[in-house]
């Protein structure tokens, strides 16, 4: 038996990895590579309804922290997107998660039902994106009112397609959040995006380094945010969470685990460690379980809910 | 794990000198703040505008040379930075040539800017090599005299320099007059594939330049990922020799633009 299979609102994953959206996610062929790299499914790039070219550069830059990026939600469009996701599928085994964006819950609706006729293994819903705010207005993720209409927009056109609700860090309160998402039907949760809006400055010209001057911060600097977010949603509701932020190295995958995550997205992560961190994290994860006499990750996931002495 | 490249970092260096080869090509000359090999590229950024990927074309006596030409918004508004101004310079991203044996060096158009660092390079370590140029025009083959020096061949659409034709019966006619064992090619995508052809037909090796769509620069937003093998060209390109090349099916067709699209 595989230790590092684990299932998510009814799926089968050979590994708790997932590719987090908006990395090497925009052709079949990158999200391919992923998946031969050891992810145990994958999540496309934000789709939208029609193309969109984003921001201009520089719209992703490394920092000491990890990544500050503004890529502007870049897509080629639903219909060019459905070709991808069906040379992925004819060429590819390894589930298949696609992000979906829109700017009204009316079009993340009639977005999901073009996506959910190609059968993806999940739709995630992108209501969380901090670096369109000047053209979309504040996230969703930010109002529980406003999320529950697009969770619920996207569950009566997803038909048998779970579907999983990407949550912001930021707002009043995630326990409140996760219970309207879970009301209007979500299957799972994804926490968190990034982490912002940010800025970098250029001291060279005192200029924003990023053409979109704010950005969504991500890589390890969010780690900890992650994990107290993935900690608050599962005292709050019993859904399947990817928890994603920040994740470098197995024991950053153990700490969203044991927070309570079903799944680990890993993103920015590829940056320092190439495609091969999710093999290497993997092997870290098996290791782990070997080691500490766990038959498989389900013994450790949300081991720190316990309270009292260990 | 390994942490950040600083040169990934935004940095801005002042321009120290433009050296101007026409009113559409230019060379910006930098402070070298940091080492790059031949075929690497760095990112460019003008503020308030955009930032776009350019290869280096030169190391030397401390600085750090750029070769641009007036094609689009950006190299445009390139054309009109002067001495001091600050730009960003990012880098050096993805991988450059890979020096070995008896090389045949063959340049199309701007493809020739590269080629200028690698042949000082191949110079500098004494290896055996050859030159072979072309373009449309004479003002299009900037540094024509410094490739002179080292015996370079050319080819003009209009024969104003060089011989009349294009620069690939120049490769194949030095590739049967001497041994090569590989072949370093930068240039417009159909001159490339036709050089992977010719080192298909001679059983040698080639590595030549890929351009394709760039935004992050550091293998992370996906948007120059090849078709087939998914090879990341900003990261693991953009030199790539012929087993990759293999792996390429969209080599010499449509590709990206900045949506993800493929465009015919």
């Amino acid at each position: 038996m595989n230790p590092l299979a684990v299932q998510i609102a009814g799926l089968a994953l050979e590994s708790p990895l997932v590719l987090a959206s908006g990395v090497l996610g925009t052709t079949a062929s990158s999200l391919r590579r992923v998946a031969q790299a050891g992810a145990g499914a994958v999540t496309t790039k934000s789709c939208s309804l029609a193309a969109r070219p984003g921001h201009p550069a520089p719209c992703v830059l490394p920092w000491p922290g990890g990544l500050i990026n503004a890529v502007g939600l870049s897509n080629p469009g639903v219909e060019a997107e459905l070709e991808e996701l069906a040379e992925y599928r004819r060429t590819c085994a390894t589930p298949l998660f696609v992000s979906i964006f829109a700017g009204s819950a009316d079009e993340f609706g009639r977005l999901a039902r073009r996506v959910a006729a190609a059968k993806p293994d999940l739709i995630e819903v992108n209501v969380s994106c901090p670096n369109v705010e000047s053209e979309f207005g504040a996230p969703f993720a930010a109002d529980p009112e406003a999320c529950g209409r697009v969770t619920h927009a996207v569950k009566e056109n997803a038909g048998a397609v779970p579907v999983s609700i990407k949550l912001s860090a930021q707002c009043a309160s995630l326990a409140r959040m996760a219970v309207v998402c879970r009301q209007n039907g979500a299957d799972a949760l994804t926490a968190i995006n990034t982490v912002g809006p940010g800025m970098w400055i250029d001291v060279g010209t005192g200029r924003p380094a990023l053409s979109n001057r704010v950005g969504g911060v991500s890589g390890p600097a969010i780690l900890p945010i992650a994990v107290r977010a993935v900690y608050e949603i599962r005292k709050a509701v019993d859904l399947p969470i990817i928890g994603t932020g920040g994740v470098s190295c197995a024991e950053d995958a153990l700490q969203l685990i044991m927070a309570g995550a079903d799944a680990v997205g890993v993103g920015s992560g590829v940056y320092a460690g190439g495609v091969e961190l999710f093999g290497e994290i993997n092997r870290g994860l098996a290791a782990f379980l070997k080691e500490r006499g766990f038959a498989s990750l389900a013994q450790v996931k949300g081991l720190a809910h316990r309270e009292g002495r260990p | 794990m390994n942490l950040v490249l600083p040169s990934h970092a935004m940095r801005t260096l002042p321009i120290q000198q433009v050296a101007t080869h026409s009113a559409e090509l230019k060379s910006f000359l930098f402070e070298q703040t940091f080492e790059a090999e031949p075929g690497q590229f760095v990112m460019l950024w003008i503020p308030g505008l955009d930032e776009k990927p350019f290869s280096v074309s030169d190391v030397r006596d401390g600085r750090i040379e750029i070769t641009a030409k007036a094609v689009g918004p950006f190299s445009r508004a390139l054309m009109e930075c002067r001495p001091g101004e600050r730009l960003g310079v990012r880098g050096p991203f993805g991988r450059g040539f890979r020096p070995r044996g008896r090389g045949l060096v063959v340049g199309g158009g701007m493809g020739i800017a590269p080629l200028r660092y690698l042949v000082h390079r191949l110079e500098r370590d004494r290896a055996s090599f050859r030159v072979a140029l072309g373009a449309h025009t004479a003002p299009e083959l900037m540094y024509a005299v410094d490739f002179a020096r080292v015996g370079a061949h050319f080819a003009t659409d209009d024969g104003s320099v060089g011989e009349k034709g294009v620069v690939l019966n120049l490769a194949e006619r030095l590739c049967a007059d001497q041994p090569v064992d590989v072949i370093y090619g930068c240039g417009p995508e159909p001159m490339l594939v036709a050089l992977q052809q010719l080192a298909d037909r001679l059983r040698i090796d080639c590595q030549l330049s890929l351009e394709r769509y760039m935004k992050c620069g550091i293998g992370v937003c996906g948007s120059c990922c090849v078709d087939g093998s998914g090879i990341c060209i900003c990261r693991e390109g953009p030199v790539l020799d012929k087993a990759e090349l293999d792996r390429v099916p969209d080599f010499g067709r449509p590709h990206r633009d900045a949506t993800g699209q493929r465009r015919s």
